[in-house]
């Protein structure tokens, strides 16, 4: 039995090294935390460690081999430095492994320079400059920090894994516009410029292996408005994204070169209850590709999609969850059929959605250490990568499972 | 014959209130769970009086400064700490949830900072006494000197 453990977990030199590495760190700053305590009130530093294990039956999601995998590591260390009263210096380095629904490895976070141009009673106006994160969906800012998400593996609807490393956020600048009001609430605007630096590693999760040439990043815009009225349990938010993508085909390719425009659209709900919580988005993706397959190719597809999610408390510590999610790759074809005839039958047509029904549990040991465990019910491959070019061989089943659970500590 | 048995009823009704006043008073009476909670800053925060709106403003990280420009710094206890959850339910009217997600949110994504977490009600105090623009909240008043009490409006 042992035997055959090791046998599933493989984990490379490289990846051992790299944690073994970041624990060293977040163990040392976690000690120096604790040093610093509370009379260091301009320097804050935090850390998350996360470990799970994690199983794909009848998909390549997390692995090809389809057994459990332990490629369920997130660990984080950050530090924010207030250098005076309207500047402020912010990084955060991670770690995360989740097989191969995005790329491996040690990344920058975001690093950031604030300035606290403007505050009164009633507003309040920073910029941020150098590498931002994407705060404009509910939950965008907070896709890696195992605590600060509702569950393990976020509604791909929305946070779709195999674009994580493109709307995590960019190298550029946001501006946060935040206005508090006793009759109107608190409403948040955010606007944010931003280019990501696309690796071929990531480059192979978003087209696949086949694609030799270079992923490029235009400079994408977003922006977005939250409202939560007056004393109330509501949030409400509505956010829009318009980003280009280029492909430099290599000499020698078997595909060429191309544009890629990505328009997001969601809107979304938040209800915090003392018990019961619910949230929801709805989402529209325009996805045009220009190129690519052959030269003068073109296709403009609108993809929609929501999830409903909601939680109860059983007590202080026990919390249960249910969402239930839908996507279509192509409003127009919902069920897949054009999808799979335009391919010659190559491509199924279950690859043009993708449905998610989840059942999940959360557990908090302490104040700072939690264990979530889910059960997903996936039908369909809409929302698997490589998203340019789908692999029916590995997800030859319409229906697929996942389960996984994640143990969690953070300070 | 309806008019006695509405008396009927109104006396039922007197007496279930009297038994579950008392029973509300014992359980006031011998819960430890039952304290106060106070709200203490530094001396250098010039504010007597904050109104429940701006109280959240703080501990959500919304308003950074005082209203001379002495910048806030923000203490609590754990979120699991009976006082805290009071503090939070009453004076903020939030679940400590919400204040654990925004508090996250913040220090996680590098948009702001979370307010500083200390051990106990001792070491907020001495935090509050010794930090320059400092808001925390206490149990015992008779404990606390060298800061200024807020008073929270309606």
């Amino acid at each position: 039995m042992l035997t055959s453990l090791k046998l599933m977990i493989k984990v490379p030199k490289r990846t051992f090294y790299s944690v073994s590495l970041l624990c060293s760190l977040l163990f040392t700053l976690r000690v120096c935390a604790v040093e610093l305590g509370s009379n260091s009130e301009a320097i804050q530093l935090h850390g998350f460690i996360a470990q799970g294990a994690i199983k794909a039956d009848k998909s390549n999601y997390i692995n090809e081999e389809q057994d459990i995998s332990f490629e369920l590591t997130e660990i984080g260390i950050n530090a924010s430095y207030q250098l005076s009263d309207d500047f402020r210096v912010a990084g955060q380095m991670v770690y995360l492994n989740g097989g191969n629904r995005y790329h491996p490895g040690i990344r920058v976070d975001y690093l950031l320079l604030e300035w606290d141009a403007f505050h009164d009673e009633t507003w309040q106006a920073s910029f941020y400059l150098g590498r931002v994160k994407n705060n404009h969906w509910l939950h965008s800012s907070t896709r890696d920090i195992p605590f600060a998400r509702p569950s393990i593996i976020l509604p791909q609807v929305t946070y779709f894994d195999g674009f994580r490393d493109i709307a995590m956020g960019g190298d550029g600048g946001a501006v946060k516009l935040s206005f508090n009001d006793d009759d109107f609430g608190e409403i948040d605007f955010n606007f944010s410029r931003g280019k990501s630096a696309i690796s071929n590693d990531q480059s192979e999760v978003v087209i696949g292996k086949f694609a030799l040439g270079e992923l490029e990043h235009d400079l994408d815009l977003q922006a977005s408005v939250y409202w939560r009225p007056s004393f109330s349990p509501w949030r409400f938010g509505i956010s829009a994204l318009d980003s280009n993508f280029y492909y430099n085909s290599e000499q020698v390719d078997y595909f060429f070169d191309s544009k890629f425009e990505f328009q997001f659209y969601s809107a979304n709900a938040l209800y915090e209850g003392e018990r019961f919580q619910f949230s929801a988005e709805l989402t529209q993706v325009r996805f045009v590709t220009d190129g690519f397959y052959f030269p003068g190719f073109h296709r403009d597809e609108i993809g929609q999609g929501y999830y409903l999610q909601g939680s109860y408390k059983l007590n202080d510590d026990l919390s249960i969850m249910i969402r239930n999610e839908r996507f279509y790759a192509n409003k127009d074809d919902k069920k897949g059929i054009q999808l799979s005839q335009n391919t010659g039958g190559l491509i199924p047509s279950y690859f043009g959605f993708h449905n998610d029904n989840m059942l999940g549990v959360s557990y908090d040991f302490s104040s700072n250490f939690r264990m979530n465990a889910e059960y997903h019910w996936m039908e369909g491959g809409a929302r698997l990568s490589p998203i340019v070019q789908p692999d029916p061989l590995a997800n030859s089943s319409k229906n697929w499972q996942v389960w996984a659970i994640q143990f969690m500590y953070w300070f | 014959m309806n008019v006695v048995l509405s008396s009927y009823v109104n006396y039922k009704d007197e007496i279930i209130k009297a038994i579950l006043f008392k029973v509300a008073a014992i359980f006031l009476l011998f819960n430890p769970q039952v304290f106060a909670v106070n709200i203490i800053s530094n001396v250098t925060a010039d504010t007597k009086s904050l109104s429940v709106n701006q109280l959240r403003r703080i501990y959500s990280m919304r308003q950074m400064h005082w209203n001379n420009g002495t910048p806030i710094v923000v203490y609590v206890l754990a979120s699991k700490n009976p006082l805290h959850q009071k503090f939070c339910q009453e004076e903020l009217r939030l679940f400590p949830y919400q204040l654990d997600r925004i508090w996250h949110k913040l220090t996680f994504s590098g948009y702001g900072v979370a307010p500083i977490e200390v051990q106990n009600q001792q070491a907020l105090i001495k935090a509050v006494q010794s930090t320059k623009g400092a808001i925390g909240y206490v149990e015992n008043l008779s404990e606390v000197s060298d800061v200024n009490i807020i008073k929270i409006d309606d």
